[in-house]
């Protein structure tokens, strides 16, 4: 019993958790939703996983090298994978190769690394490179592939599909052997924007085969396989349930009023909840803790600032979707939340009982 | 006074226990150890005075240093013997801090000093003042001096009617630690007859002993001594096993659903609180006019074979009571208290203190964390767990997070002084970060800070009020000076005052002339 003793302060006895494992919960609770995309838009989205998941890597370490940040921690704590995938649902599934890659350098490069690294960005990386791609890249995102079946992407009436080949080559070459411009076609929300502008009334756009019963065809099940994956994310304790509940729930409190004044040109409430990103918003995007707000009553705030502006935004704006803008004017606006709502502590609340 | 149902505090951690080893078996003697090493420590304030000297002879319950503070306490000789040395040597506190060390080698006969035969205490003062002749402190941990907590009392609404209430905290509720858990189930009478007398010191109308629910059989053996003893104004509460329930902020908070204002103690809500130690101390100084030398101490952890519950003397050095426990060679933390909050020990030649509830040895592969400190993600986990509703997080961001900027003002701000330092954020903290030594840093570099401008202003309002004297002397004596010479232009009154002046001097001139 000579020997030195460790002397280290308390706790002495190690926690459960680590960051990986809170991000590899992150990834399993994205792995439905994942299946859902490749089952109704076909293999497209593994190959876009694929290209951001290496690219991210690959700027991750050229950056950690270059600010001389310790490799093996940084590199294996999944952030960068998480960032990629977050990334990938959003875009379309038979983007071009570049833009996976831009978008990662936007993500990892400039909306991480340039802020300081893991835990100090103010911005949602996967939302930042989102938003460059969205201003960048438009025509790559409004052109999707209509839901199909798995073996028989973009397969509509009697309309030739795309293989998995042809997908590869349409990413990486932009040529193809059959028509593309025949196959592919609007994301919902753009279709109902187009159709807008063209004097439909919302009810003749939605007759197109895109759509589904709530959302678009095959949107609204992913939105479903996101919502499971959300609930395991509440049940591991790894989100809270504040952000989720103010996202969705202040998505329908505030597209109701307009539906109900002119049905014709605004969307239903479902329609919102079960198109585009909000889904994805509300249990993976705005649940980031590091550019959301710390406190309960914080958290609440900023889940229903980015529900009011993802509607304003798609009602009124130029854009079909506005989550990715609503996500980043949110993160701009954590800190001075987090300021004002600071909550009162433990014998701090009544003044002199 | 418990308000059913129990309210719940903040956050809180489900954690393993890891306590049966330990508490399944009766207490034990931890014997005579080679020497004695007693710390003679005061809670704040001056030290105590020493009254022995190298080479004296002591008995058992000699008095041997006498607090010069309200916050100090009595030290007394576990045992007797011989003083061998007075020196400054690592205490069982925070980093091992030296203090002032009587060595005591026991003489092995045990003798005690003549009793200083005590009539049984009548007036609530008599009380008092018998707790800090046995120089009792709580024995929960923070060795607070137990009679400062009886000086205010008694406690009573407007009508008159008392309503103040001493809970017994027995919520032991970091993982390991058994000793109260052991000392309710062997010494169920020492302690109902314990938290009689504080009821009486504190003319309280009650007493609720607080357990935690996962311990079974404690509850039926003090109920059924209450019964004995027909008491009517004590209860036992179980309350549900989150750590940290046995602190006091939120225990109070659990029975009343109260919470103790931020700068006030839990008397502010009428409530006294004592370790379950402390009440069965209390019985031996007014029953059995025996001084607090001696307490139950649990010997656990990973490298110990045999964890067990040991009432040993105050001064009984580390090392002896790992020997008896078998602790293994593959100790790489020895704690005193808990894993949550204890303190790591730098070696094992360190005496026993009063406070000292655990002596914890762990291996390394129980104490070595997984990974280095990451970045904070600030996933909020610790904001969910914080019993006192903190942001943990933002207190690191402001203690931590800018090295240009002093942000320690922030950090006041968003509550740092309201951490009770518990480990809950620490422990869940996917980053390993080590929040709490942050919070630690952060408040004595803020008290030093503070007191730092105090100074500096005491010392500016010093120099502006001596210039401010100055002035104030200087013009008095101006106007003095002023008014006589006012005096003298009046041809008259300067007549009656020459003379007067004329008339002194001539006096003095024949008055030493006469010597």
């Amino acid at each position: 019993m000579n020997k030195t003793l460790n002397t280290s302060s308390a706790p002495h006895i190690p926690s459960r958790i680590k960051v990986q494992t809170v991000m590899l919960w992150v990834c399993l609770a994205l792995v439905p939703a994942t299946f859902a995309h490749l089952y109704y838009f076909g293999p497209g989205i593994l190959i876009q996983l694929v290209l951001a998941a290496v690219s991210a890597y690959l700027f991750e370490w050229w950056c950690l090298k270059w600010r001389k940040q310790p490799i093996k921690p940084f590199i294996t704590d999944l952030s960068a994978l998480v960032t990629a995938w977050l990334f990938v649902l959003c875009i379309s599934p038979i983007a071009p190769w570049y833009v996976a890659v831009v978008g990662m350098f936007f993500a990892i490069v400039v909306a991480k690394h340039l802020y300081g690294g893991l835990g100090n960005n103010i911005f949602n990386p996967a939302m930042v490179a989102f938003a460059v791609i969205l201003i960048a890249f438009p025509q790559s995102m409004s052109l999707w592939l209509p839901p199909g079946g798995f073996m028989d992407v973009g397969a509509i009436g009697n309309q030739q599909g795309l293989t998995f080949i042809e997908q590869l080559n349409w990413i990486f070459t932009g040529h193809t052997t059959s028509h593309i411009d025949a196959i592919t076609t609007a994301t919902p929300l753009s279709a109902i924007q187009t159709g807008l502008q063209q004097s439909f009334s919302l009810s003749e756009i939605i007759e197109n085969p895109i759509f589904g019963d709530f959302g678009g065809l095959g949107w609204e099940w992913i939105a479903n396989w996101l919502f499971l994956g959300g609930a395991f994310l509440l049940y591991k304790r790894i989100i809270t349930w504040h952000i989720p509940a103010a996202v969705l729930l202040t998505t329908i409190a505030a597209a109701t009023p307009f539906y109900l004044f002119n049905n014709d040109v605004f969307m239903s409430p479902q329609q919102h909840v079960f198109s585009g990103g909000i889904m994805l918003a509300a249990f993976f995007i705005a649940t980031d803790p590091t550019s959301g707000c710390s406190s309960f009553k914080g958290k609440i705030i900023f889940g229903a600032g980015v529900a009011i502006l993802t509607v304003l935004i798609r009602n009124f704006g130029a854009f079909p979707d506005g989550v990715a803008f609503a996500v980043l004017l949110m993160n701009m606006s954590a800190p001075l939340i987090d300021r004002v709502t600071v909550p009162t502590p433990y014998g701090k609340k009544t003044k002199g009982d | 006074m418990v308000i059913e149902p129990l309210s719940h505090f903040h956050g809180g951690l489900v954690l393993r226990h890891h306590k049966k080893k330990s508490c399944e078996k009766e207490t034990r003697s931890a014997g005579l150890p080679e020497s004695l090493v007693i710390a003679i420590k005061s809670n704040r304030g001056a030290a105590p005075r020493l009254l022995v000297e190298i080479g004296d002879r002591v008995l058992k319950g000699q008095i041997i240093a006498k607090p010069e503070h309200i916050m100090g306490s009595y030290s007394h000789a576990p045992t007797s013997g011989e003083v061998i040395d007075i020196s400054n040597l690592p205490s069982a506190s925070p980093d091992a801090i030296p203090a002032l060390c009587v060595t005591l080698k026991p003489d092995g006969k045990d003798q005690w000093s003549e009793p200083t035969r005590l009539k049984k205490p009548e007036s609530r003062q008599e009380i008092i003042d018998q707790i800090r002749a046995a120089g009792i402190v709580g024995l929960g941990g923070a060795g607070f001096p137990t009679h400062i907590k009886y000086y205010q009392a008694p406690f009573s609404d407007s009508a008159g009617n008392k309503n103040s209430t001493i809970i017994i905290n027995g919520a032991e509720c970091e993982p390991y630690i058994s000793c109260d858990e052991r000392l309710m189930l062997d010494h169920p009478h020492e302690i109902i007859i314990g938290t009689q007398w504080l009821i009486k010191a504190a003319d309280a109308a009650d007493a609720i002993i607080a357990i935690e629910d996962n311990i079974g059989g404690v509850k039926k053996r003090l109920m059924a001594e209450i019964k004995k003893q027909e008491i009517t104004n004590m209860t036992v509460v179980k309350v549900p096993t989150i750590y940290p329930t046995g602190g006091e902020k939120q225990l109070v908070k659990v029975l009343t659903g109260k919470e103790v204002p931020s700068d006030q103690t839990p008397y502010s809500l009428g409530v006294i609180m004592q370790n379950v130690a402390t009440a069965k101390a209390v019985y031996d100084a007014i029953e059995l006019h025996k001084p607090l030398i001696e307490r139950v101490v649990t010997v656990t952890g990973d490298s110990v074979q045999d964890p067990q519950n040991y009432l040993t003397l105050i001064g009984t050095p580390f090392s002896h009571l790992l020997a008896l426990a078998h602790c293994s060679d593959s100790v790489d933390k020895l704690i005193i208290g808990g894993p949550m909050m204890g303190y790591a020990m730098p070696n094992a030649e360190i005496g026993i203190e009063k406070t000292t509830n655990c002596l914890l040895a762990l291996p390394e592969d129980c104490t070595k964390p997984e990974i280095a400190p990451m970045p904070c993600i600030r996933c909020g986990d610790c904001v969910k767990v914080c019993p006192q509703e903190l942001l943990p997080q933002q207190l690191l961001w402001y203690i931590n997070g800018n090295d240009q900027t002093n942000d320690l003002e922030k950090a006041r701000d968003h509550h740092v002084f309201d951490c009770i330092e518990c480990g809950a954020c620490s422990w869940v903290c996917p980053s390993h970060i080590n929040l709490v030594d942050f919070y630690r840093f952060a408040k004595s570099e803020l008290v030093y800070l503070d007191t730092k401008k105090a100074k500096s202003e005491q010392a500016q309002k010093r120099f502006e009020d001596r210039e401010a004297r100055l002035e104030r002397i200087k013009a008095e004596r101006q106007a003095k000076r002023r008014s006589k010479t006012s005096k003298l232009t009046d041809k008259s009154s300067a007549k009656v005052e020459i003379s007067a002046v004329l008339a002194r001097i001539k006096k003095q001139t024949e008055e030493s002339a006469d010597e």
